[in-house]
């Protein structure tokens, strides 16, 4: 099912953002880092989450649907590219629309910019830039057997839940051999209780 | 083409051939417009594009045949570039019917003519469309945050093509013409739709500039897509994923367009007229491609352009009246306008998303990590 | 929901440019490399020059991007076998200090503290160093003068810093900064082995089957270190944390012993006394190997695990688990940084952690052993060649007289002119103010921000009659100086560095230095050269300096004298003890099972817990721990001029937990008996509720060192950093985040400063989200 592709295991993220300073040193868009690093259980623990795009496939790629311009293509293996710069016209349709939250803009630009599974360098037979320094192999870039020979027993889902809406995506993240026919839930919707968000 | 509804809501047309149509649409990979539980068949949307399209280049017909009294006027030395700009029409608004049949699109279509229609807008900020206009259309302030040479080249490249197309689509049309009551000059008159507009020396400055406004236009097209060429060749981020027919194409057309125009020119004033016609049709052939390329390729950007102007005219008149910024359910920072997520989110009904707009990406990230920690793993194992 | 729209409320026209997009969406700050928007990704002509990082003792290789002008310009990973590529943020963003603006590029001098720098040209500001060393050493002695190197600096440059202090100088008076870092772990090695190392190398760390970390945030300060831990538990080893901080690699350990700062002796006797009363020692090793085991044996019967939990604050059974699971194992492993060493008891620390692996016969195997992780770069290079203040090149004592002669011989300087053994870094400030010592040379360290209790460090500076000091950016405490000398980056020269495994790596040089800027070793050279030292300086570069290095080295237990430049390019790294051309390096220590004591035992020493030196008391209930964070290095002079990394945390906070009543961002003075600081609060209950935290590489008033006790271990003289009595209460507003000093005319460069006076505490003790980003 998949391919060579990036594998998120949050578990082993320490949050350094190391990722995040080696998106910036991509060629394609030095300076501007397309990964999200954040730390959901803020004021609880240390724990960490980075994200890059997750490269939907099925329902195909959310943020390329939405847009008005056609700008967001797909190539034919499925990597979802950031917005084509001739045809972006900043709407932020897909900066809402991800379930990830993964699409940033730049507003004076007027342009959608994403990760898109380092182009640049994939195409030179290198790593992408985060999975490449990432101190823990939080983000691994490889295939599932690589990753699998590495860490014996590790299991993958590259199916999340957001309500009735399950989306399969081409960037997998790891979880427990037990979990692992379940897709990942996506945190979303909350479900609420007079107005308090319950989970 | 028919007038945009002014309503908000997404009630079919009476009449449009999408209405009733069965809903599932096939999705394509790398094809977003066709993408998605569209509520037109890919069929229906051909044949209205098909329809548009030859709209609109009947129209165009009319109005050469029209414009030069009855093809009085009308050069047929020209008629092939004649030919290619009603294609170039036929394809515009095929590709354009198309583009807003999709479900993002055709909703933003609706909101940004409504927002230029719209008479309150109007008085309310009266300065705000030309202003828009004249920043992201003429002068293209956005593209100086991506970077100043290519804002520097671009702006090369639009004011030349804008010069040449402003000259040379009346002229293949039979709408201009240059007459002098002497046979030879020196003194012309222009004359448009028959009427005259202006007499001129053509031994004057002005004169000269009437004559030489392609040639004008191509010197600055020649820089323009001569440092995008150059980018292209060497900048690693450009030339990765670039397409040939994409990217280069483009390019190269307006260069060779530029390049042939100018030696039209040349031939004609140091070597009295060698080679004119090898490059008169060369000429003709490079600018019948571009021109029939114009709704396939990158060109397309041209046509599609200004519809960032009806976004952010949307986005600019939905703003300013109270409590109009839609804020993350979460933790409340604002997201955008709330008319514009309440469209987005028709968009993503109308494609069978979920509701997930109304929290910011952030809350997304971190109500999803939360789940992980809770429902998939909380540690290393 | 509505938000009010930022726009229209904050009274200013509605911009016509689109303005809003949700946070974390839309920040795009040029993080001060090149601003993107006059970035071009021409690649042609680039060239990829191999070298390590210049930060924390890991040592990762990468490779610097050089143009075709010969200027350093970005950073790609390389496949060392150190980090395999792997990179942290300190390191993917050092480079960005090459080309620095803030670089200083001129000497700078002046005559006294009140008037502002002027630049001078180097002759001048040579000359007048040269008089006041004169006349400091005429008036008072040679003495008086005193020397300071650092543990950032080539092993070559650090080996120059103890023969300058010893042969041109004349004075007893040399240390050096891995005083504030390591020497704890350094004093227990001597004492227990006889030799200053780690005993494995981090890829022993994939074969062991448990594996304690103790005071060590391995997460945030040795990032790329944790792939070793990681690796080891994918192939099934349980991993032990002691930590009082729920740290990254602590939140998912099997066992996270939080105990109280400066009870980790107390903590690993009764662990040794639990492993002793199952039966879990390897007697057969203990009788073959050791010396002491009968004395430590009855000391630890004293420490039964009641006791101990009520010293240390944690449950007894977690000591009984702890026990079981080491000493259970097939092959431990422990790992142990500042956190057990930054104590008045450091040496003991490090020894009852020895202790415990020796009692279970974890020495000296694959996947069995100890070390300590150094925190700076040439943490372990730089206190092996003599610019400690009681140490001579190859480890040798100063004390010890064959190993003078030795040194004598080879430097060819009369015995009675080598001066005595010294005095510690902390002990010749408390000099300074006593005007024992009346001038001074700093190279490579900033001790206004890295030395305890920062009024006295102060007083004694401003009481130096003469203070000249080596940096590349203006420090602190450079900024107070009178003579500043503008060196070189790492990469603007060749040299080699000792990791924590005690593997020799090499540094190689990917661009010229800029106009006006000279190596140390240049500086070095012709000060000594004005002293009428010259024919024992005349190294024209790194390598002429390694090659007198190897030979001063040779035979001593740090033996380098089979490391050779070309060898290390051939190999990626050598550990030493390596003797010979031949000799393929030592990675693990004590195969054999001999040490190198003269007897080849290891000395088990006895351990007793004492309560740290700063008394608890009613008006100063809480432990105040200090500690690094991931964006920042040391004292920071670096990293605070890094964008990216001011970006992910712009300032310092107090990590204290909830229970205290204080929200997110409050600020809170902590107060101690040697002053009182702002932070703003990050609540968390990953830290225990009698402990607060503060990271401390800012300087006055947001440091964390104000703060801290100038105590110091009696034998390895490292202060008291890891804890210390402090009370918190809510105050008005947080302290500023001063802007780093610059050369005069100059301001720090702006875009890298942007996120420096934001008052809030970072998302999580490595730094803001993404999306939290001001």
């Amino acid at each position: 099912m998949m391919g060579r592709t990036i594998f998120i295991d949050p578990g082993r993220c320490i949050g350094c953002q190391a990722c995040v300073s080696a998106c910036r040193e991509c060629d394609s868009h030095r300076g501007k880092s397309m990964i999200h690093l954040d730390y959901p259980d803020e004021g609880h623990s240390v724990a960490s989450l980075p994200t890059v795009c997750m490269h939907c496939e099925d329902p195909v790629a959310p943020c390329a649907e939405v847009c008005p311009a056609d700008a967001i293509l797909v190539t034919a293996d499925g990597v979802v590219q950031q917005a084509d710069t001739t045809r972006c016209i900043g709407c932020a349709n897909c900066v809402n629309a991800c379930p990830f939250g993964v699409p940033k803009i730049d507003l004076q630009a007027k342009l959608q910019m994403k990760c898109n599974l380092c182009y640049d360098r994939t195409a030179y037979g290198l790593a992408p830039m985060c999975a490449t320094v990432c101190p823990t192999g939080a983000l691994f870039y490889g295939t599932l057997e690589e990753l699998q020979a590495e860490r014996p027993g590790v299991q993958v889902a590259d199916s999340f839940t957001f309500g009735t809406t399950t989306v399969t995506t081409g960037v997998a993240m790891v979880v427990p051999a037990d979990k692992v026919q379940w897709p990942v839930p996506g945190g979303l919707p909350v479900v609420e209780i007079n107005g308090r968000a319950v989970r | 083409m028919t007038e945009p509804p002014q309503t908000a809501e997404p009630t079919p047309a009476p009449g449009d051939p999408a209405a009733g149509a069965p809903a599932p649409g096939t999705a394509a990979p790398g094809d977003p417009a066709a993408a998605g539980h569209a509520p037109q068949t890919p069929a229906a949307v051909r044949r209205r594009a098909s329809l548009a399209g030859t709209v609109v280049s009947v129209l165009l017909i009319l109005a050469i045949v029209l414009g030069s009294r009855l093809l009085r006027d009308f050069d047929s030395a020209l008629l092939p570039y004649a030919v290619a700009t009603v294609f170039l029409a036929f394809g515009v608004a095929y590709r354009y019917t198309v583009w807003i049949s999709a479900p993002g699109a055709r909703r933003l279509f609706r909101k940004g003519w409504g927002s230029f229609f719209s008479a309150a807008n109007f008085r309310k900020a009266p300065t705000a469309l030309p202003k828009m206009i004249a920043t992201y259309l003429g002068f293209q302030k956005f593209l100086g945050a991506r970077s100043h040479a290519r804002w520097a080249a671009h702006q090369l490249i639009f004011w030349g093509c804008l010069l040449a197309a402003a000259i040379t689509f009346p002229l293949t049309w039979g709408w201009f013409t240059f007459t002098s009551s002497t046979g030879a000059g020196p003194g012309y008159e222009m004359r448009i739709w028959g009427f005259k507009v202006i007499g001129f020396d053509a031994l004057s400055v002005l004169g000269w500039l009437m004559f030489h406004g392609l040639d004008i236009a191509a010197v600055l097209v020649i820089p323009g897509a001569g440092y995008f060429l150059w980018r292209r060749m060497k900048d690693r981020g450009a030339i990765t994923g670039q397409r040939f027919a994409y990217d280069l194409v483009p390019l190269l057309a307006l260069i060779v367009i530029s390049v042939t125009g100018l030696l039209l020119t040349f031939s004609s004033i140091f070597l009295h007229g060698g080679g004119y016609e090898f490059l008169a049709i060369l000429h003709m052939v490079s600018v019948v491609f571009t021109l029939i390329y114009i709704p396939f390729g990158k060109f397309f950007h041209i046509v599609q352009r200004p519809a960032a102007v009806g976004m952010q005219l949307f986005k600019y008149t939905s703003r300013g009246k109270d409590e109009s910024v839609l804020a993350c359910r979460r933790c409340e920072e604002p997201i955008d306008t709330t008319p514009y997520v309440e469209n987005l989110q028709g968009t993503m009904r109308d494609l069978d998303l979920g509701e997930w707009a109304e929290y910011c990406p952030r809350c997304k990230r971190v109500l999803r990590g939360n789940a992980y920690l809770d429902h998939v793993k909380k540690g290393f194992k | 929901m509505t938000a009010t729209d930022p726009a229209t409320t904050s009274g200013q026209p509605l911009p016509l440019d689109p303005s809003l997009a949700p946070p974390g969406t839309r920040a795009f700050r040029d993080a001060g490399g090149i601003p993107a928007d006059r970035w071009h990704a021409d690649q042609n002509g680039e060239t990829l020059v191999p070298t390590h990082c210049c930060f924390c003792g890991v040592q990762c290789g990468m490779y610097l991007r050089v143009d075709r002008g010969g200027k350093v310009f970005g950073v790609e990973p390389r496949n060392h076998d150190i980090n395999r590529m792997r990179l942290c943020p300190k390191g993917i963003n050092a480079y960005q200090q090459v080309n620095h603006p803030d670089r200083l590029t001129a000497p700078l001098m002046r005559s006294n503290r009140d008037e502002e720098f002027r630049e001078v040209s180097w002759e001048e500001a040579l000359d007048h160093t040269v008089a006041e060393i004169r006349r400091i050493q005429g008036e008072y002695g040679n003495d008086a003068f005193g020397l300071l190197g650092g543990a950032s600096l080539y092993s070559e440059k650090t080996y120059l810093v103890g023969k300058f202090a010893r042969v041109a100088l004349k004075t007893r008076h040399v240390d050096y900064n891995g005083r504030l870092c390591m020497v704890s772990a350094a004093g227990a090695n001597k004492l227990a082995f006889g030799i200053d190392r780690a005993g494995n190398p981090f890829s022993d760390i994939l074969l062991t089957d448990c594996l304690l970390i103790a005071g060590s945030n391995v997460g945030e300060c040795f990032p790329v270190m944790t792939q070793y831990l990681w690796g080891a538990r994918d192939r099934g080893a349980s991993l032990i944390v002691v930590d009082p901080r729920e740290t990254a690699i602590a939140r998912t350990a099997d066992v996270h012993v939080a105990l109280k700062p400066g009870t980790d002796s107390a903590f690993f006797n009764a662990v040794l006394h639990v492993v002793v009363a199952e039966g879990l020692t390897d007697e057969a090793y203990l009788a073959a190997h050791t010396t002491g085991w009968a004395e430590v044996k009855k000391t630890v019967a004293d420490y039964p695990p009641s006791r101990s939990a009520t010293i240390c604050g944690v449950p007894e059974e977690q000591i009984v688990q702890v026990a079981r699971m080491f000493a259970g194992a097939g092959k431990a492993m422990a790992w142990h940084a500042r956190g057990v060493e930054h104590h008045s008891q450091g040496v003991e620390n490090c020894l009852s952690i020895i202790n415990l692996c020796v009692a279970t016969g974890n020495i000296g195997k694959p996947g069995a052993g100890y070390g300590t992780i150094t925190g700076q770069g040439n943490g372990q290079g730089g206190r092996e060649h003599g610019q400690k203040s009681d140490l001579l090149p190859g480890g040798r004592s100063i004390t010890n007289p064959e190993h003078r002669r030795q040194i004598c011989e080879i430097w060819g300087v009369d015995e009675t002119e080598l001066p005595l053994a010294g005095t510690s870094m902390m002990e010749m400030v408390w000099q300074m103010q006593r005007q024992e010592i009346r001038g001074l040379v700093g190279i490579c360290n900033n001790p206004f921000v890295s030395l305890p209790n920062y009024a006295t460090v102060k007083d004694g500076y401003d009481t130096l009659e003469f203070h000249a000091q080596f940096d590349f950016f203006l420090s602190e405490t450079a900024a107070n100086a009178h003579v500043v000398f503008p060196v070189t980056v790492w990469a603007e020269d060749e040299g080699v560095m000792a990791n924590a495994e005690a593997r020799v790596v090499k540094h190689n040089k990917a661009q010229e230095p800029p106009a006006g800027v000279r190596t140390d070793t240049w500086v070095m050279c012709e000060l000594a050269k004005r002293l009428g030292a010259g024919d024992k300086f005349a190294f024209p570069d790194s390598r002429s300096v390694f090659e007198e290095l190897r030979i001063a080295s040779a035979g001593t237990v740090n033996d380098y004298y089979g490391i050779t430049y070309e060898r290390l390019e051939e190999t990626g790294g050598i550990a030493w003890p390596c003797p010979t051309t031949e000799h393929p390096g030592t990675p693990r220590l004590f195969e054999d099972g001999r040490t190198y004591h003269a007897d080849g035992r290891i000395h088990m020493q006895v351990v007793e817990w004492h309560p740290p030196m700063d008394p608890y008391s009613e008006e100063y209930p809480l432990s105040l721990t200090t500690g690094r964070t991931v964006a920042h290095f040391l004292s920071g002079n670096q990293t605070r001029r890094l964008g990216a990394l001011v970006e992910q945390t712009p300032r310092p906070w107090v990590e204290v937990h909830p229970s205290h009543g204080f929200r997110n961002g409050d600020p809170v003075r902590v107060v101690t008996r040697r002053g009182s600081e702002v932070f703003p609060a990050l609540v968390t209950e990953a830290i225990r509720p009698d402990t607060v935290f503060i990271p401390y590489h800012w300087p006055v008033p947001t440091a964390a060192n104000a703060l801290t006790i100038d105590a110091l271990d009696p034998r390895s003289k490292i202060p008291e950093y890891k804890v210390c009595a402090a009370r918190i209460e809510a105050a008005e507003r947080v302290d500023e985040v001063p802007a780093p000093p610059t050369a005069p005319g100059r301001q720090a460069y702006p875009e890298t400063q942007v996120s420096r006076l934001d008052p809030l505490p970072p998302t999580s003790p490595q730094g803001r989200g993404t999306a939290e980003r001001s």
